[in-house]
């Protein structure tokens, strides 16, 4: 005998999608809204508490236009910290769904492929942790062409396909090739002494980032990237290349992503060109790769000071 | 009747594989040397390097030069050449990146010399020997090319034309360029020739972008049996296709295996390795950050994997030698 839920209300319409069943165990506490970084960096609207009231209210029509609905990332710190143990981002996901076949698209802008660059070589494909990206077929001058085109409202604009693809065919403004290395050495003619990398979700605090922007630019240029999954080694090298001393690469704990793997991918990368660093007998300290947690508030300006003293050693040395 | 365009033909430090590739045009040769003079080509025909000396300069049209500059006498000849040449081709990867030579830019000369003359396998035993640009022989003073302490590409000490890429080059592109040359019809210079538009995926056919895909293990080509409709990345083998440039008609994939770089950066690629560590970095299987050191040991060479062909042209090595 098979069980078939009755579906009656907008709550077991979410319900019933793989994700959505734990909807009813919310009690409201708000202790999600309190970890949620989305609510408290971006958008003081975004509100996983309120979105599951939504849903049990059968307000489908607000939950479908609440930018809850769209934004979550799944990085699920609120998950751990829910006394019910909702996976909340699934039921939001589950809410997404449901939006999605009612006609409602995502309010952010996806990233954007380039046709005429695009290769299909489908790296985007395999490396997005939304499963945004997807190949398909376009004729072009009578032949077939493969290439990659991106589900707008499955995208969370992380940018780590970006920092994948050979070619440079996918593009998130502000942080397309060449907006990054405009940023330094290439075309600035004084360099700093280092050049942060920092993940848009690293710190918590605006007062981390105030306090990183404080240092004279002579020393420190910020580039501010949405996740450490969007890093190219080639802009690392490249920075080393136009004479700036070092590489810090900030991003967050393992577990902590904003962007569910993002980190990850910024840990292989760096450990691959480290690999790489050390065959070559260069020095692989340059590059250094930081992951700071949501609790560890002024660590930056720490691991910032700790670099600078490594690079301004041997300068001095010099003198 | 006007006068035969004049060719020449020379390599370095290289394999004799780029001259195979030129012998491999076949018949075409004869409609070449029908079309041009070929004045000098150590490789195939008996020219010496005073015949090229004896020239005025510039009165060869366009010069093929392949092979890396590794010594002396590579460099006195891209000099020579140079000088000799109006066009100066840099042709095959040795030429253009560095190439397989390229990568004794890992280790230093004594170290390269060790292995050479003291320690490969095949030696009975070490007599310390090690090359001497003078050796006094019963019949006189003899020299030998010194051997320099990096390999470089051509284009680092001289001034070059065009580039040709390729280990080598495959013979349709080397037709193609040879008739473009002979008909005057090359592209602006500086131009990389013989090539197709964007990477090697762009024309690889096999399935690719599995969603969600992770490597779990790096594996080596003769390690698996390799699925032939799959991309290779899916079966865990490092393929260099995403950043390498497309032209050589994908011998290796339909080989069944796995790209390995030789047309060297694909356009907009600033420095091959660098980016190859960006595409397939990201495709590693983190879920358990205490296992990412397994799988990356699973990976022996990565420099000499992802910079195969280009490492003497790469960022890193500007880095150690400048």
């Amino acid at each position: 005998m098979s069980h078939s839920i009755m579906i009656r209300t907008f709550a077991d319409e979410v319900k019933s999608i793989p994700g959505g069943e734990h909807l009813e165990l919310c009690y409201s506490c708000g202790t999600c809204v309190s970890k949620c970084m989305i609510q408290q960096k971006v958008e003081p609207d975004y509100n996983p508490r309120r979105l599951l009231r939504l849903a049990i209210m059968d307000l489908k029509d607000e939950a479908f236009k609440s930018p809850t609905t769209w934004m979550c990332s799944e990085c699920d710190l609120c998950y751990q910290a829910c006394p019910q143990e909702i996976h909340i981002s699934q039921v939001i996901a589950a809410v997404k769904k449901l939006a999605v076949e009612a006609g409602y698209t995502s309010p952010l802008t996806p990233v954007s492929v380039d046709e005429e660059l695009c290769s299909g070589c489908g790296i985007c494909v395999m490396v997005c942790p939304y499963e945004a990206p997807s190949l398909y077929e376009k004729e072009h001058n009578g032949d077939l062409d493969r290439l990659s085109e991106v589900d707008a409202n499955k995208c969370m604009r992380c940018g780590t396909c970006v920092g994948a693809c050979p070619l440079g065919a996918i593009a998130r403004e502000g942080v397309s090739n060449t907006e990054i290395t405009s940023q330094f050495g290439y075309v600035i003619p004084h360099n700093p002494l280092l050049v942060a990398f920092v993940c848009d979700w690293s710190l918590r605090e605006d007062a981390d980032v105030s306090l990183l922007e404080s240092y004279p630019e002579d020393q420190v240029k910020i580039v501010h990237i949405p996740c450490t999954g969007r890093i190219d080694p080639q802009h690392a090298l490249m920075a080393l290349d136009s004479g700036i001393n070092g590489v810090l690469v900030c991003g967050c704990k393992p577990g902590e992503c904003h962007f569910k793997r993002g980190n990850h991918v910024a840990k292989c990368k760096i450990s691959l060109l480290d690999a790489m660093l050390k065959q070559m007998q260069l020095n692989d300290k340059n590059i250094r790769l930081v992951q700071i947690g949501t609790q560890e508030r002024g660590r930056i300006k720490y691991e910032v000071d700790d670099m600078l003293s490594t690079l301004k050693a041997p300068k001095e040395a010099i003198a | 009747m006007t006068a035969k365009p004049k060719l020449a033909f020379y390599w370095a430090a290289s394999c004799g594989g780029c001259e195979v590739t030129i012998t491999e045009l076949g018949m075409r040769l004869v409609d070449v040397s029908e079309q041009a003079d070929i004045v000098f080509w150590p490789a195939a025909m008996d020219f010496k390097y005073d015949d090229v000396r004896a020239m005025k300069d510039k009165e060869i049209d366009i010069c093929f030069f392949n092979g890396a500059i590794r010594n002396s006498e590579n460099k006195e000849m891209a000099h020579l050449l140079r000088q000799k040449s109006k066009c100066m081709i840099s042709f095959g990867s040795c030429s253009h990146l560095g190439g397989i030579p390229g990568l004794a830019n890992l280790f230093d000369i004594e170290s390269l010399c060790q292995r050479v003359f003291d320690t490969t396998p095949s030696l009975d035993d070490s007599r310390g020997t090690r090359p001497q640009k003078q050796t006094l022989m019963p019949e006189g003073e003899v020299d030998l090319p010194e051997l320099y302490d990096q390999v470089k590409c051509l284009s680092d000490i001289t001034e070059v034309d065009y580039f040709m890429p390729g280990c080598p080059p495959v013979v349709d592109q080397v037709w193609k360029v040879f008739t473009a040359a002979l008909n005057g019809d090359l592209p602006a210079k500086g131009s990389i020739l013989g090539v197709d538009p964007k990477n090697v995926c762009d024309v690889c056919e096999r399935d690719k972008g599995e969603p969600s895909f992770r490597i779990k293990e790096f594996k080596r080509p003769h390690e698996v049996s390799l699925d032939q409709e799959k991309c290779f990345l899916t079966q865990g083998i490092i393929c260099s296709g995403p950043a390498t440039r497309a032209g050589c008609g994908t011998p290796c994939l339909q080989g069944n295996m796995p790209c390995r770089g030789c047309y060297g950066p694909a356009e907009g690629i600033i420095d091959q390795g660098a980016k190859l560590a960006s595409a397939i970095g990201a495709l590693i299987d983190t879920d358990d950050p205490e296992k990412l050191q397994v799988i990356l040991d699973t990976m022996t060479d990565p420099a000499g994997t992802f910079y195969r062909f280009g490492l003497a042209d790469s960022i890193m090595n500007k880095m150690k030698y400048e």
